[in-house]
């Protein structure tokens, strides 16, 4: 057993293994989320969801496009043609050489579209997207750019090298007398670019002789190295014979290790996009607006699919929102990402309690769906997820409140920590001018539509808005924040529009939710 | 007439029949729509967080200050935010300078001069135009339902007189509809309180809706998408229909360019 077969065998075993686990969650997490509801058969649009990943359809931006256009187009030929020779090229082509041509000048080719579709991912990545990027993105750079960049120098090397000219000539031509290898040295290394440590003739008969040679020996094996134009202009590096020898085989290495660590990794984070992602438009079928009705797997594939593209993040509707609160998982691509831990039972209570405030503050205006590369029906999983979350008792900051009764928490928000809370004296509910005005005349409750839906007030909303006003005037506003009549709200703002004393009575209901929305968040370890 | 165009969170998944309808009339009356990307209005979040909520909507009014032209949506609750974030932010100078900061790291200007129409003012100030636009007279009784938001609190709003408002009426009139007065046209619809207290919130909805097919109307009509999804829940009692579905058929318009259903035109009777 070798470094090959050993390296290949465990990649290969890390990879199967890796990737039956990562399909074995698409059932459990989308079974996870799907709850009790029944899914009927859906027609699936096949073609549609085909020529979305064939052609990139849904992949925006001309860098991005582009940049995976060039990757796909450079890498797919080289996984198969190069990388897999023995199984492909080989049993397919009778007369393949890795280094004959058109193979070895394909390489370089489809190595150097590679190369060029990764730097503009890079571009892409580092000018647009940096802020939204973490350690698998660049290590998914990394080591396809490592493949490419290695494969090149370990064939420039394999050129110069004079200890691989050496074995080659042992095992081809071992009949060779002296003044033959001088030849055939004199013309590797005059037309092939060989480097030698001793001196060589360059007369033109010599060449010649070593050119005969070269036809008989070699050439049946080797097209000129000038066919190899990347490598081989990478040859002129100034790098003595011995450093050449000892870089080619670091190079072979680094390269068959990075190619080895690749597919390792493959089932690890996004590692498996080109994958998970085809996958996912397929199913997708060219749909552009959310199902209702995906099946368990399917939900599951979705939330697996994610390119980490960052799309959905730098065009969610409430960006703006996450700009002042702060919470990751308000923009989707991380809310995405802690949707997947939470159902895997990976988040601690305080990043389940991100993970609902972020879920409940999703708008479900559909723009992530509609912009996801992925084709992930984005708009499905937050509408169920967040029926999840609330019938797990996540239901939002409302869904705390009503945990408690007005008492619990009038108790709870007098009490030192929490009381402090908001304690800055600048707001409706703490300035005497706001309810200067108050008569206590009942209008406010008067006109009322909660309190009028309700056949007894004091059981459904613990204290009407007059009442409210009244404590509020008396500098007890620990006794409101938990009442149900705040919280059950319609702001529908009659109340504050028929006072006849102009007490802001809507606006400092607001205000005394906004209160307790930031006192829970302290609470709960969120801000 | 050019408008920044500002549909709202809920149309796009939710009632894309409001956008469709609003987009068909605007293009049969000529009023040109531009369609930046905006945000949230800020409205959901207002009951969490005043800054984010006040930073949401005067981060949209930027935008449409900076292309040079008011903004229009078809949405009283996000019409009324916007209104309630300049108010704020002109009563609160500490508010003021925290979002001119915000503003400022996207470059964006600071909203001066651009205004906030709902799409019934837009309407309304182009009446008459509307009504000699008006192709198939609407033979219908219509029970106005206004919508909270944009009424209430009138200084804030600045929508129409909150007690005795007459700009729904005036339109529904010039589609050859008859409004009618009737009880609860000023109330609340619930829907701020789905998800949150879905007993009081169905309660609501059911109030208003027998008060409208108590007054004889043939359909009751909205203007917002919040109380057209929360009235559309209800089967049975009363179509509650969105007017600029009503104004486009009017208009001539088709219905399947309207967002509706053959199926859901039972309430346009003998027509």
């Amino acid at each position: 057993m070798d470094f090959f077969s050993i390296g290949l065998a465990l990649a290969c075993l890390s990879a199967v293994c890796g990737t039956i686990l990562r399909v074995r969650k698409w059932f459990t997490r989308g079974k996870a989320m799907a709850g009790s509801t029944h899914h009927g058969p859906r027609s699936l649009r096949w073609a549609a969801g085909l020529a979305d990943l064939i052609l990139l359809r849904r992949t925006r931006g001309g860098l991005r496009r582009r940049g995976h256009a060039l990757l796909i187009l450079g890498f797919l030929p080289l996984l198969f043609l190069h990388a897999m020779d023995g199984v492909v090229t080989r049993p397919l082509f009778a007369a393949y050489e890795p280094t004959l041509d058109p193979w070895q000048f394909l390489r370089n080719l489809f190595g150097l579209v590679s190369l060029a579709g990764l730097a503009l991912l890079l571009w892409n990545r580092t000018a647009r997207l940096r802020p939204l990027s973490a350690a698998q993105d660049w290590a998914l750079l990394a080591v396809v750019g490592g493949i490419l960049v290695s494969g090149f120098f370990l064939e420039s090397l394999k050129i110069m090298s004079e200890a691989d000219f050496t074995r080659m000539a042992d095992d081809y031509f071992p009949e060779a007398e002296s003044g033959e290898l001088l030849a055939l040295k004199a013309y590797w290394a005059a037309e092939n670019g060989a480097r030698f440590s001793v001196f060589l003739p360059t007369a033109p008969e010599m060449l010649e002789q070593g050119a005969e040679l070269h036809e008989d020996r070699c050439a049946g094996c080797h097209s000129p190295t000038s066919s190899a134009f990347v490598s081989r202009s990478m040859a002129a590096l100034p790098l003595s014979p011995a450093m050449a020898d000892r870089g080619r085989a670091a190079f072979w290495y680094l390269h068959v290790g990075l190619a080895f660590l690749g597919l390792s990794l493959l089932p690890w984070g996004k590692f498996l996009h080109p994958l998970s992602t085809g996958a996912n438009l397929l199913v997708r079928g060219g749909s552009r607006n959310s199902q209702a009705q995906n099946p368990p797997p399917a939900r599951g594939l979705g939330l697996d699919a994610c390119t980490r593209c960052g799309q959905c993040s730098l065009h969610c509707s409430v960006a703006p929102i996450h700009t002042v609160m702060g919470n990751a998982d308000i923009l989707p691509m991380d809310k995405l990402s802690d949707l997947r831990r939470h159902l895997d039972a990976r988040l601690s209570p305080v990043e389940t309690g991100i993970l609902a405030e972020g879920s409940h503050i999703c708008t479900e205006c559909l723009r992530c769906t509609e912009f996801c590369s992925a084709g992930i029906d984005l708009q499905d999983l937050w509408m169920t997820s967040k029926q999840m979350l609330s019938k797990a008792g996540r239901a939002g900051v409302d869904g705390e409140i009503r945990k408690s009764t007005a008492g619990e928490w009038a108790r709870e928000f007098a009490s030192g920590r929490l009381g402090a809370i908001g304690g800055t004296g600048a707001g409706l509910a703490d300035q005497a001018e706001s309810f200067w005005g108050c008569v206590q005349c009942t209008t406010c409750t008067g006109v009322c539509p909660v309190v009028a839906v309700s056949e007894d007030p004091s059981r459904d909303l613990d204290l009407t808005p007059q009442q409210i006003m009244n404590l509020l005037r008396m500098g007890l506003k620990s006794q409101t924040l938990g009442a149900r009549m705040v919280w059950s709200c319609a702001t529908c703002y009659k109340c504050q529009e028929h006072c006849p004393q102009d007490v802001p009575v809507a606006d400092i209901l607001y205000e005394l939710r906004q209160l307790g929305a930031e006192v829970l968040r302290e609470k709960e370890g969120r801000s | 007439m050019t408008y920044a165009y500002f549909p709202g969170c809920k149309i796009p998944h939710h009632l894309p029949e409001h956008g469709q309808s609003v987009e068909a009339v605007c293009a049969r009356l000529g009023i040109a729509l531009l369609k930046p990307e905006f945000a949230c209005c800020g409205y959901p979040i207002r009951h969490e967080n005043r800054d984010a909520s006040v930073y949401s909507a005067l981060r949209n009014l930027a935008m449409a200050e900076s292309l040079g032209h008011d903004l229009m949506t078809p949405c009283k609750c996000c019409y009324g935010n916007f209104q309630q974030a300049r108010h704020q932010t002109g009563n609160d100078e500490k508010l003021k300078s925290r979002m001119r900061n915000l503003l400022d790291e996207e470059g964006l200007p600071w909203p001066e001069a651009v205004r906030v129409r709902h799409f019934l003012q837009v309407l309304d100030a182009e009446r008459d135009a509307v009504a000699a636009a008006v192709a198939h007279p609407l033979e219908l009784k219509v029970a106005c339902h206004y919508g909270c938001h944009a009424l209430r609190p009138e200084n804030i709003t600045h929508f129409d007189d909150p007690l005795a408002p007459t700009i729904f009426e005036r339109l529904i009139a010039a589609t050859g509809a008859t409004p009618l007065n009737w009880e609860l046209r000023l109330e609340c619809c619930g829907y701020p309180l789905r998800g949150r207290d879905e007993r009081i919130s169905d309660l609501l909805m059911a109030k208003k809706l027998v008060s409208a097919q108590a007054s004889g109307a043939d359909v009751l009509a909205t203007a917002c998408t919040y109380c057209q999804l929360q009235f559309g829940r209800d089967e049975g009692r009363i179509p509650a229909v969105l007017f600029s579905q009503m104004l486009g058929l009017a208009l001539g318009l088709a219905p399947g360019d309207l967002g509706l259903a053959d199926a859901a035109l039972s309430w346009l009777g003998k027509e």
